[in-house]
């Protein structure tokens, strides 16, 4: 299983995702950067290493120094990539999916992720396969810094960013579930910097994770239990990337992965008005919030490269997605889990109000998400099937089909990630939103 | 011409495979090859290690990467010198082991050598079966939940340099306190080869012994290319100096007058001084010196010789009766059954300082004493194909005058003088040797092989 395009390359380890396919990518990438330096890093998925030693042995050969983090969440790549100058920076990381894949990411001299135009450079250099290969003399050099070399700056910088006085002195109690990925080993630096008292929970890298670490309800079984059990004010769960965050509220809820994005943009462009980024497929509270506050939103499709693109574009102060990815483009353009929990616990202290009741300020919708199987071959045609008889008349195909209606909206969208096609429906009643969904789902299932 | 070209750069024979980086040697083929070993040792430890080449470290992550995809748990050493990583191969009960390493090839090539768990070069018969896995790109493949994670072994010669240490009469050599210039060449023996000398109470003056792989001179410790640590024995009045190659394997000497010896007779000396010690059979190949002959004879004893190639040699070694206690090659490889059977510049550089600490003479002494010869090594440009139509021809031409062997390309012995021709393993290159007492007869020897050469050449 093996998924190829302009945000890099993801598939299941073994007989798709090879060392020399790897090497291929590494290349396209290494052929991208044109010999100059490149930050490397991996999540702590077991067969990481082997695409560490394949991208390491390919850029080497392409001629860029590579300067290898090692084991280090991508927000803390993205910022040393800008911090040093560097031509770029690669993430092994499959960040959501579960531990049987992986995947390259591709980051920008900037410490942004590939735009389209980029990423589409990249691709066309894999395709080509002309891959540069520098002589002895003129090979890239590999340097292994020591983590205090990167995680330091950036946890300075994150301290300098958020009101550490008044997380300090409110003196929270906090979960922090890392799915034993890459954000485990820095945790313990994070709450020292912004003092709080954190209760870490699956914190040990061992190469696996103790479930999906897609960070969303149905995984948060255990953080709402150590909640309970120690009376935590927040509990936080985190993507194998450290890119994404979702949320337990003091009350032990745990809240739908939509909720961090519109919880820290309230709080955000309250001090900082300016345009919004997110996707067709994100919640409609974030329309809300950002209307409240007179700020513009856009929508792009799906995925760091389209998002990051419409940042630069629109010069966006906040982007987003309901995934519990978020970017305050003020500290870094990089969807950024530290920075977000650093945000909410922010307004927790300054509002001095429960994360609870800072949910509940919030315009609730219901937002149903399903996925359903679609072969490649088959879903050109089963989506133009879907368009004749879709939800409402102002298709919006952007990214897939999307039609808004009263009280919300309807989208089906090919997964960037797997042959499905995911479904997602929200509406201010939960069963309109269920219904919705069922009706594509069905229609799909007759299809195929 | 054409198809010497297309060779050029990439050779894959029973010597490993040897390529030129930024060239045919990439990440690609190389993560390949290793998929392709590590499926055919079946997973397991499999130790990774390197010579000090610049484009080592570029590889070595290559063959970890496919190492890993097939399930083995790679053990990375490092820079280490060769016989160390055979050594360890075995000692450290491995599937087997992958070293990056060209030998004495010019800076820009590097390649990869194949070791099974016995610590030994995998023999032609096991590369035929590896290379059908290659060939036919039928990897194993695990799923995730099988990977191995790398270990990282940094003290992986220690192991060696105990073994070598209680090998010989260390104490009686302690007591000499040798002087010893060293040249290491900035190669795999730099890290250790300092080391081992200071333990037997050497003073060593040390000479590129920086693992760098930034060659100070050509490779190949042959005398032209060391006038340095022959200027430094002179300038230091140093009892002897040692040349190491680049993946410390081999040994050339130079006496404590500053003059080479000629890499031919390091393992001549050896030899002579092993068999003082016990009886058993002397292993080397077809193109070394005849001087090991007159050795044999000296101590009544059985010497075998091969087709060339370390394996060779080595199989032999091992199978012999009586038990081979000496072996190796006239380039300076020197063979001790004792310590492993492999090519170990440490284990001569033990043996001759040995030699010199139970003898009042210096090495300048040794060394005239040695039943001598001269060979002069050469070589013409030819493809393995272009040889092979060569020897069937000069075969013709040569039975009816002396005794021809078909071993390994074609060997004439005569009665005071002996010629070989035979294509390299390594490179495209057709090698030519001659042998005789003295300089003129080598030559004429070599002169009268090349113009038979050349008709030859006139008929393909």
């Amino acid at each position: 299983m093996l998924k190829i395009g302009i945000s890099g390359v993801r598939g299941i380890v073994g007989p798709s995702m090879t060392p020399t396919l790897v090497m291929d990518f590494a290349s396209a990438f290494g052929a991208f950067l044109d010999r100059k330096p490149v930050v490397l890093a991996r999540d702590t998925r077991i067969h990481g290493p082997m695409l560490r030693a394949a991208c390491v042995s390919a850029l080497l050969s392409s001629g860029c120094d590579v300067i290898d983090l090692g084991i280090c969440p991508t927000p803390i790549l993205q910022k040393t990539v800008r911090r040093l100058a560097a031509g770029g920076g690669l993430a092994i990381t499959a960040g959501h999916n579960d531990i049987q894949w992986n995947a390259l990411t591709f980051i920008g001299p900037d410490g942004i992720s590939l735009n389209p135009f980029q990423g589409q450079e990249v691709l066309d250099h894999y395709h080509l396969g002309n891959f540069e290969k520098a002589a002895t003399d003129d090979l890239g050099r590999l340097t292994t810094p020591p983590e205090s070399a990167f995680i330091e700056p950036y946890v300075e910088e994150l301290q300098a960013f958020v009101d550490t006085a008044a997380i300090r002195a409110a003196r929270f109690k906090v979960v922090i579930d890392a799915c034993a990925g890459a954000a485990a080993p820095c945790l313990e630096r994070f709450a020292e910097a912004l003092g709080f008292d954190l209760i870490p929970i699956n914190n040990e890298p061992n190469g696996f994770f103790p479930h999906d670490p897609e960070p969303r309800p149905r995984n948060a079984a255990q953080t709402v239990s150590v909640v309970k059990a120690i009376g935590a004010e927040a509990g936080f769960l985190l993507s194998s990337d450290a890119g994404r965050v979702s949320l337990v509220s003091e009350t032990t809820e745990a809240l739908s992965e939509e909720f961090t994005f519109p919880l820290i943009a309230d709080a955000l462009l309250a001090r900082r008005p300016g345009p919004v980024i997110t996707t067709y497929s994100t919640s409609r509270m974030i329309e809300d919030v950002a209307r409240a506050h007179h700020c513009p939103l856009i929508r792009t499709r799906v995925g760091p490269a389209h998002i990051f693109l419409a940042v630069g574009q629109e010069e966006a102060v906040l982007a987003g997605e309901g995934s519990g990815a978020v970017a305050a483009l003020a500290f870094q353009p990089a969807f950024d889990a530290f920075l977000s929990m650093g945000l909410i616990l922010e307004t927790m202290a300054q509002t001095g109000k429960h994360l609870s009741a800072l949910v509940g300020q919030l315009p609730r919708y219901h937002i149903v998400k399903e996925k359903v199987y679609c072969p490649t071959s088959r879903i050109h045609g089963v989506i133009g099937e879907l368009a004749k008889t879709f939800h409402g008349r102002d298709i919006d195909t952007g990214d897939g089909l999307r039609a808004e209606d009263k009280d919300g909206w309807i989208q089906v969208r090919t997964s960037g990630t797997e042959p499905m096609l995911r479904v997602i429906a929200e509406d201010k009643s939960k069963e309109r939103a269920r219904a919705k969904v069922d009706k594509i789902l069905q229609s799909v299932e007759l299809m195929i | 011409m054409n198809s010497v070209k297309k060779n050029a750069t990439l050779k894959i024979s029973i010597s490993g495979a040897r390529g030129i980086v930024g060239d045919s040697l990439t990440p690609q083929l190389t993560a390949t090859l290793a998929q392709a070993f590590g499926t055919y040792v079946g997973g397991g430890p499999v130790l990774v290690g390197r010579d000090a080449r610049a484009s080592g470290i570029m590889l070595s992550e290559a063959v970890i990467s496919g190492l890993l995809s097939v399930g083995c748990r790679p053990v990375d050493v490092g820079i280490l010198p060769i016989p160390s990583f055979l050594f360890v191969t075995k000692a450290s009960k491995s599937a087997g082991g992958i070293a990056v390493t060209a030998s004495h090839n010019p800076k820009p090539w590097n390649g990869l050598k194949f070791i099974s768990h016995d610590g030994l070069y995998l023999t032609p018969q096991q590369t035929e079966e590896y290379l059908d896995i290659y060939h036919q790109g039928a990897f194993d493949f695990i799923p995730y939940g099988k990977y191995k994670s790398v270990q990282i072994m940094a003290d992986a010669g220690e192991a060696h340099l105990k073994r070598l240490l209680n090998r010989f009469d260390s104490a009686a050599i302690r007591r000499r306190k040798f002087k010893v210039a060293l040249d290491c060449n900035n190669g795999a023996g730099a890290p250790l080869a300092p080391r081992f000398l200071r333990e037997l109470g050497c003073e060593v003056i040390p000479l590129y012994c920086e693992p760098n792989g930034e060659f100070a001179h050509d490779p190949e410790p042959t005398p032209e290319n060391i006038p340095d640590v022959c200027a430094a024995v002179k300038s230091a009045g140093a009892d002897i100096g040692f040349v190491q190659d680049a993946d410390a394997d081999r040994l050339a000497i130079v006496d404590e007058k500053g003059r080479p010896i000629g890499e031919e007779l390091t393992l001549v000396l050896a030899a002579r001084h092993v068999l003082a010690g016990k009886k058993g059979s002397i292993v080397c190949n077809l193109s070394s010196t005849r001087a090991l002959d007159d050795i044999a004879a000296a101590r009544g004893v059985k010497i075998f010789r091969t087709k060339i190639g370390e394996i060779n040699v080595v199989e032999k070694l091992l199978s012999v009766k009586p038990k081979a206690v000496i072996g190796g090659e006239g380039n300076g490889g020197v063979i001790d059954p004792e310590i492993h059977p492999c090519r170990d510049s440490f284990a001569a550089m033990g043996l001759i300082l040995e030699a010199l600490a139970k003898s009042p003479k210096p090495i300048s002494s040794l060394v005239a004493s040695l039943p001598r010869y001269v060979l002069i090594k050469a070589w013409i440009e030819g493809s393995a194909e272009r040889a092979h139509r060569l020897i069937s021809l000069l075969k013709k031409r040569y039975e009816k005058t002396g005794t021809v062997s078909l071993l390994d390309g074609l060997k004439v012995d005569f009665a005071d003088h002996w010629v070989h021709i035979r294509p390299s393993n390594t490179e495209p290159i057709i090698r030519v040797l001659a042998e005789a007492k003295t300089e003129a007869g080598a030559r004429k020897a070599l002169e009268s092989l090349k113009s038979e050469i050349s008709n030859c050449l006139k008929k393909i």
